[in-house]
């Protein structure tokens, strides 16, 4: 279970998050929603390990995560897949996936792994060993996550995923992350896209000006007055889901 | 308000001091320090203030005491020689601003350093004899006008620096330091505010050079544009407080003694010295002693409050 | 032919110019840290070489073996003790600090060098030091020979090491984007210190071949540092045997200089190459980044 308790961030003299509590329990897919500027990327970086917290706690399966260096996080089964993917575009499809696999415990894995993500994402197979750089959107968001799997994460953070990217194409992606959450991973993402999501999500937070101004279930919240008016904007506000 | 009453008297002072010491070693001493100062102000300004890392700061000495050397070995009044070889070195920095600018920070100071060491090379191959001031003049050598002559442009060189910081020229200056890319995006216009104060440091750097060469009775013309003047003058910037109008000049006493003194006993041993000094100030002190005096004075009036 | 003789020889030079350059390219590529006392550590290493000869007849190839740890310790330690201080701010201020302890090192080493072994120029000159290989007209020096062979070797090693291996992979991964690289669990820090030693054991195995097939004193640092900043400039970063095709080119044209300009303007050549490169092309000639 990932616990995220009164956490406050600061970008230097600029604070970003005030006093953020969450909570992602074992096996759920939670959304985080809100308008841009909100400090949705930036909550999803505290818990990478890439923003020092400072006050509050961040605790995976009670481990402190916030006062590890990045490395001890995804060691610790917890993957960030940022966001514009950064993938490492002048190296290959496979040493991209080979990275993600850097950790000792994913090492001992690696090749049963690659094959696993090469079956869910069978395209990148094809393109193994094409540079990164040189692949279209959704397949870079692909090798992201295929990157991220690699790490045999148990807990997966996704920060915008669908961004730039066809809505046939989000689609699949989401599905996949469907898929990977009947397997067990848990999963907190953070959308601009907040139709999909919210469809796909148990539960959701949304955050606004650095602090959690709502939580509920996904289905009830796409439902909300509050978010529909602020997210969903005029189409939705006739009525139709 | 107390600094410039403080500079004044310093300045008095100095300017006394031949009346009541006529020990050649003393004034020659003092000569070297203020050398130190106006070299060192003249870099502080591009270096410190505008924040562009000038490694190549010895070429505008060179180029100033070459000049200097040239015309007033040759006739020509010492003033005009001197006004001569600061315009030679104004003239190169603007001709090599436009395309140096081009460079973004260390690509700045490694092209500089890459001129420099071109035009030294340059010269010690079309001039290697060593240059002597002619016996007539010879006879009559007198370290005097040469005192109050180095005296007066270490007092030039941080009079136009104090005056030019505060003015609004000086905070566009200023503000090229602190972010460059903000000051351009503000209007405040980047390229032109580092283009001035590198026409003015090396100015004052042409001048310092004219004054080198008056001094010296002989020296080999490609010994002036060595990159240990470029050394000298970030070495005593920094450790005496890079980016402020005192720092210069309290690391110009502190490295042209402590240089003597370790002289005495160890020879050389200074460089190694004041290479430790200075990436201490670098990492942990970057005020230089500027800021340990500030600290030391908080630190004494609190107790005393 | 004179003219070929000297392009030759300049071909000789320029295998070690580029391997020196490789060790400064990796830590800036990497670090983004601009280690200006580089020479000075290459210098080290030549000192090494000579001082093991000197002392203990140990052959200067065979001491490489030596002297490339050696030297991988202490860049270990000038990581730990000074530019891990650097690398802690952004890219910018990284770069200018970097600049400034360098520069402070430089100092330090040079007038240490001169303290400890004076500023005499000194060679390692074995019993096969006058061995030449002659094609017709051509004496082609044994000794340098060797080095060049020796230099491409090891780069061609460290190119193995960056595409194969775990830690090598994570060095490139790094470079390129070092939060990105955070995310995979590459320990960034250890990176960096990898690394940078890395950079200071190729500088102190050129600086042995340098002593063998040349000569070193106190005052080739500065000289170095320059060579290597020329090719790494000229080469681009990203690309170790760029760096060694730079190091041949910088070689070939201080060799032309040499015969249409004559020696005294041999070292203005490549400085006016470096400007040039620097204000047209910034990227370098093979590089990704500028």
């Amino acid at each position: 279970m990932l616990e995220v308790e009164n956490v406050e961030v600061s970008y230097g003299a600029l604070p970003a998050l005030h006093g953020v509590s969450l909570i992602v329990r074992p096996g759920e897919i939670v959304a985080l929603v809100g308008p841009n500027g909100a400090g949705k990327s930036t909550l999803l970086k505290a818990i990478a390990g890439l923003m020092a917290v400072r006050k509050g706690a961040i605790r995976w399966e009670s481990k402190r995560l916030d006062t590890q260096p990045p490395e001890r996080i995804v060691e610790c089964g917890v993957a960030l897949v940022p966001e514009g993917r950064r993938l490492f575009g002048r190296m290959t499809v496979r040493e991209n996936l080979e990275l993600g696999a850097f950790t000792r415990r994913a090492q001992k894995e690696r090749r049963h792994q690659m094959d696993r993500v090469y079956a869910i994402f069978p395209r990148l197979r094809e393109r193994e060993q094409q540079l990164a750089g040189s692949l279209s959107g959704g397949e870079q968001q692909m090798l992201a996550l295929g990157r991220a799997l690699m790490g045999l994460p148990q807990l997966l953070l996704l920060d915008e995923p669908s961004l730039g990217l066809a809505p046939r194409v989000v689609e699949s992606i989401f599905s996949i992350l469907t898929e990977l959450h009947g397997d067990g991973m848990s999963l907190l993402i953070v959308e601009q896209s907040v139709h999909a999501v919210l469809a796909l999500a148990q539960r959701a937070y949304i955050l606004e000006g650095g602090k959690i101004v709502g939580e509920g279930e996904g289905q009830s919240l796409l439902k909300d007055d509050h978010v529909r008016a602020a997210y969903l904007g005029p189409l939705a506000r006739g009525g139709a889901a | 308000m107390k600094s410039l009453l403080g500079g004044i008297v310093l300045a008095v002072g100095f300017a006394a001091l031949p009346f009541f010491s006529a020990r050649n070693d003393l004034l020659n001493l003092c000569v070297q320090i203020f050398l130190a100062i106006a070299l060192a102000q003249s870099w502080n300004l591009l270096g410190g203030y505008a924040g562009q890392i000038n490694l190549g700061h010895a070429a505008f000495f060179g180029l100033g005491a070459l000049a200097t050397r040239m015309l007033w070995v040759g006739g020509i009044p010492l003033y005009l020689a001197l006004s001569a070889g600061a315009a030679v070195a104004t003239a190169f920095g603007v001709l090599i601003g436009g395309p140096a600018f081009r460079l973004r920070g260390a690509y700045f100071a490694i092209g500089t350093l890459a001129l420099a060491e071109i035009l030294r090379i340059t010269v010690g191959n079309l001039m290697p004899e060593i240059s002597t001031i002619p016996a007539s003049d010879l006879a009559s050598y007198s370290i005097l006008p040469r005192y109050y002559l180095t005296l007066a442009i270490a007092v030039i060189c941080v009079v136009v620096v104090a005056a030019l910081v505060p003015s609004r020229v000086g905070l566009g200056i200023r503000a090229v330091r602190e972010d460059e890319a903000a000051a351009e995006a503000s209007g405040v216009g980047a390229f032109r505010h580092k283009l001035l104060a590198l026409a003015v440091s090396t100015a004052l750097a042409g001048l310092t050079g004219g004054a080198y060469a008056h001094y010296h009775v002989s020296y080999y013309p490609q010994h002036a544009f060595s990159p240990a003047w470029t050394f000298d003058a970030v070495l005593i910037s920094f450790i005496g407080g890079v980016g402020t109008i005192h720092g210069p000049v309290l690391g110009a006493f502190f490295y042209v003694i402590l240089k003597e003194v370790l002289a005495v006993k160890l020879v050389e041993l200074h460089l190694l010295v004041f290479g430790v000094l200075f990436i201490l100030v670098v990492l942990f002190l970057p005020g230089g002693l500027v800021e340990a005096w500030n600290r030391a004075r908080r630190l004494l009036t609190a107790k005393d409050a | 032919m004179i003219l070929t003789q000297q392009l030759i020889l300049g071909l000789l030079v320029g295998g070690l110019y580029g391997l020196a350059a490789a060790g400064l390219s990796l830590t800036f590529g990497v670090l983004r840290v601009l280690n200006v006392a580089h020479g000075e550590l290459l210098m080290l290493g030549g000192y090494g070489a000579f001082w093991l000869f000197t002392g203990w007849r140990i052959d200067p190839f065979v001491s490489l073996l030596g002297i490339g740890p050696a030297l991988f310790v202490v860049g270990l330690l000038l990581y730990w003790t000074l530019f891990q201080f650097v690398v802690k701010a952004h890219e910018e201020v990284r770069i200018k600090n970097s600049l400034l302890i360098g520069f402070g090192l430089t100092l330090v080493l040079h007038n240490l060098a001169i303290r400890l072994w004076t500023a005499d120029e000194r060679a390692v000159t074995t019993a096969y030091a006058g061995a030449v290989l002659r094609i017709g007209t051509l004496a082609i020096p044994l000794v340098r020979l060797t080095s060049l062979v020796l230099a491409f070797a090891i780069l061609t090693a460290l190119h193995l090491f960056l595409t194969r291996a775990r830690w090598g992979r994570g060095i490139r991964a790094t470079a390129e984007d070092w939060e990105a690289a955070a995310l995979m669990g590459i320990p960034v820090g250890r990176t960096y210190l990898l690394a940078f030693a890395l950079g200071t054991a190729l500088a102190g195995i050129a600086g042995g071949l340098v002593s063998v097939s040349y000569s070193i004193s106190p005052s080739i640092g500065l000289e170095w540092t320059l060579k290597s900043l020329i090719v790494v400039v000229l080469a681009g970063l990203g690309s170790l045997f760029g760096c060694f095709a730079g190091g041949l080119l910088l070689g070939l044209a201080e060799a032309m200089s040499v015969v249409f300009l004559g020696g005294p303007y041999r070292e203005v050549v490549g400085l006016v190459l470096f400007l040039v490169i620097l204000v047209v092309r910034p990227q370098g000639l093979f590089g990704g980044r500028g």
